[in-house]
C-alpha cells in the first residue's frame, strides 16, 4: 500500500550524505518521489542518476548557502504541498525541512529510520532515546522527517531530467570558508586505527602508530586526546564536530564510545574494538571486540598482523 | 539587538527509564538544560553584548526557570505548561508563538539538540525568518551576524541579517556552575510565566504506537589471552575482507 500518489514525498539534499537510505525509505513509503536538490549542478546530476521520479533543483552559488532558499523552497511546497518530508541530519538541509513542515503544516519528527504506509496513514519508525528504543509513530497529515538510517548504494538504469526552479535568495552570504588543520588521510582512509583516553601517556602513542602501520591504516583518535591532550593533529579526530569517515575497517583502541565519538564512524563498515571494560558502550556498537589491557593487546595484535 | 536565549526545552533522556519490554518509563525525566544549552546562552551573551543589547530567556514546560538566570540573564519568561512532545514541530510552535509574545526580538539563539534537531529550525519556519543550524559561535558585525560553523575541513563564517534564528552545538562541556551568590541573584530577577492558552495554543502530537528495544546487534566479543584474542579478531577480519 502507498500514500497517495499525487501529492507524494520530498527528499530534500544539501549534500550526498545518506541519500540513498532517505530515497530507500521514501520508496518503502511508496508515492511519488521528488528530489529538491539546492546546491551545486552536480550535486542535482548525482541524485538525478539514483531514480527519483524527479529532481527540482535550486541553484546555489559559493556565496550564498543553501538556507538563504529557505522561504523559496517552503513556497514551491505551499503550492503543491508534499505528504513527506526527509533531510538529512545536516544543518543546512534541516533549516531546509523546517521552513517547509512550518509552511505546510507538517509534523517533525526526528530520528526516522524508515517509512511506511497503513490505511492512509504514514507510519514513522523511528530511533529514540539516542538509539536505546525503536519508536512506532503514526501521521494521519502531513509529516517531515530527519532521516538517520543506515545509507544504502542507489542506482537506476536511467537519470531523470533535472528541472531547475527560479527562486530568490534571502539575505544571507558565506563570508569565506578557511580550512581547518592540515590535510590528512584520515577521511578517505580504507582502514582507519583510532585510539582514545585508555592510553596513557604521549609516548605511547607510538605503539598505536606500529599497529596502524601493520594494518596498512591512518591514525586516527577521539576529540580530547586531540583539542585537550594535543597529542595529534585536529584534522585526525573523530567524531560529532571532528571527522565523519566512512572506512571498511575502524579500529578503535581504548575508546568508551561516546555517542558524540561514534557519531564520526557510523558509516564504517566494520567496527572493531580493544577496551578493558566489557560494558564499554563502543562494545554495543563493534563488531568485534577484544576485552583486555590495550597494552598487552596491542603488541599481540602487531604480531597476529605480521604472520 | 533584542536577544532571546531559550533552554530547559526538552526532558533529559538520560533521566527516562526504559524497561525490559522496550517501553519507556518517563516519569523521573523533567524538563533539563540541554547539553548544547550552555553553548547556546555564550553566543546569546556576546551578541547582546556587542550589539550593546540585552538578552532575555525563554523556557517551556516543567524545568528550572532560574538555570539562565543564575547564569546571568536578568529576566526570563516561562510557558509552565508546555508538554513533552515527540513532535518538534509542536513544541517549535510553542517557542515561536513565545517569542512573537516577548516581542520586538532580533535574534533566537536556542541549542541544536541531537535530540530533537528539527525545533530550531522549525522556530525559524513559524516565524518566518532565516534559520542557521549547526552553529559554533557569532558574533556581531555592523549591526549583523557573523555565525560560524566548524566541520572536520573547514571553518565557515556566514554573515545574515537579523532576523535569525540561531542554533548553536555544542563542541563540549562548557557550562560553569553557578555559586551561591549567582542563585542568590537569581532569585531576585523576574519569572514572567504564561500558559498555553495565554498564548492561544492547543497543540497537537504525532500519536505512537508503541515502542520496541533495538534488535541486539552485540559485538562478538573475543575474551581470551591477547595472543589468542588478538589471532582469532585478525583471522575474522580477514574472513570480512577489510584487512
Amino acid at each position: 500500500m502507498s500514500i497517495d500518489g499525487s501529492t507524494g514525498s520530498w527528499l530534500v539534499a544539501t549534500d550526498e550524505k545518506q541519500w540513498g537510505g532517505m530515497l530507500a525509505a521514501a520508496r518503502h513509503l511508496g508515492g511519488r518521489v521528488t528530489a529538491v536538490v539546492v546546491g551545486s549542478r552536480a550535486l542535482a546530476d548525482v541524485v538525478a542518476a539514483t531514480g527519483p521520479d524527479e529532481v527540482r533543483w535550486v541553484s546555489t552559488t559559493p556565496d550564498v548557502p543553501p538556507e538563504a532558499y529557505a522561504a523559496a523552497v517552503a513556497d514551491l511546497a505551499a503550492s503543491d504541498p508534499p505528504r513527506v518530508l526527509v533531510s538529512s541530519a545536516d544543518p543546512a538541509a534541516r533549516v531546509l525541512l523546517g521552513a517547509v513542515a512550518a509552511r505546510i503544516g507538517a509534523a517533525v519528527v526526528p530520528g526516522m529510520v524508515d517509512l511506511a504506509a497503513s490505511d492512509g496513514d504514514v507510519v514513522v519508525t523511528r530511533a529514540a532515546l539516542g538509539g536505546e528504543v525503536i519508536e512506532t509513530l503514526v501521521a494521519a497529515g502531513p509529516v517531515a522527517t530527519v532521516f538517520v538510517g543506515d545509507d544504502v548504494e542507489s542506482g537506476a538504469p536511467a537519470a531523470v531530467a533535472v528541472v531547475e526552479q527560479a527562486a530568490t535568495a534571502a539575505d544571507v552570504r558565506v563570508a569565506g570558508t578557511e580550512p581547518v588543520g592540515s590535510a590528512t588521510g584520515v577521511a578517505d582512509a580504507a582502514r582507519v586505527v583510532s585510539f582514545g583516553r585508555g592510553v596513557r601517556a604521549k609516548a605511547d602513542v607510538e605503539l598505536l602508530r606500529q599497529l596502524a602501520d601493520a594494518l596498512g591504516a591512518e591514525l586516527a583518535c577521539s576529540m580530547p586526546i586531540a583539542d585537550d591532550l594535543g597529542w595529534l593533529e585536529k584534522s585526525r579526530y573523530v567524531g560529532r564536530s571532528g571527522q565523519h569517515i566512512a572506512p571498511r575497517l575502524y579500529l578503535a583502541v581504548g575508546i568508551g564510545g561516546a555517542p558524540q565519538h561514534l557519531e564520526g564512524v557510523r558509516d564504517a563498515k566494520v567496527v572493531a574494538a580493544v577496551n578493558n571494560d566489557p560494558d564499554a558502550r563502543i562494545f554495543r556498537t563493534a563488531d568485534y571486540g577484544i576485552v583486555g589491557d590495550l597494552y598487552e593487546v596491542v603488541p599481540a595484535l602487531i604480531d597476529a598482523l605480521r604472520h | 539587538m533584542k536577544v532571546v536565549i531559550v533552554y530547559t526545552w526538552a526532558r533529559d533522556g538520560a533521566n527516562a527509564a526504559v524497561r525490559a519490554d522496550g517501553t519507556v518509563d518517563w516519569r523521573g525525566a523533567r524538563m533539563t538544560a540541554g547539553e548544547d544549552d550552555p553553548a547556546a546562552l555564550a553566543v546569546a551573551t556576546r551578541l547582546a553584548v556587542g550589539s550593546g543589547g540585552t538578552v532575555v530567556g525563554l523556557t517551556i514546560g516543567d524545568g528550572d526557570a532560574s538555570w539562565a538566570l543564575a547564569r546571568g540573564v536578568g529576566g526570563t519568561f516561562s510557558v509552565t505548561d508546555a508538554p513533552p512532545l515527540a513532535d518538534n514541530a509542536s513544541t517549535a510552535r510553542i517557542i515561536a508563538a513565545a517569542v512573537e509574545r516577548v516581542g520586538d526580538v532580533d535574534v533566537v539563539v536556542i541549542g541544536d539538540s541531537k535530540q530533537d534537531p528539527g525545533v530550531a529550525p522549525t522556530v525559524a519556519g513559524h516565524l518566518g525568518w532565516t534559520a542557521l543550524a549547526g552553529l559554533d559561535s557569532a558574533s556581531v558585525v555592523d549591526g549583523r551576524v557573523a555565525a560560524v560553523r566548524r566541520s572536520a575541513t573547514a571553518q565557515q563564517t556566514i554573515i545574515a541579517a537579523p532576523p535569525l534564528v540561531l542554533a548553536v552545538a555544542a563542541e563540549a562541556d562548557v557550562d560553569t556552575k553557578p555559586g551561591m551568590k549567582e542563585l542568590l541573584a537569581a532569585r531576585k530577577r523576574p519569572v514572567t510565566t504564561w500558559s498555553m492558552a495565554d498564548l492561544g495554543l492547543a497543540v497537537a502530537d504525532v500519536p505512537s504506537a508503541g515502542t520496541r528495544k533495538p534488535e541486539a546487534v552485540a559485538a562478538t566479543l573475543f575474551e581470551g589471552a591477547p595472543a589468542t584474542s588478538a589471532a582469532q579478531l585478525v583471522a575474522a577480519l580477514r574472513a570480512d575482507g577489510v584487512l
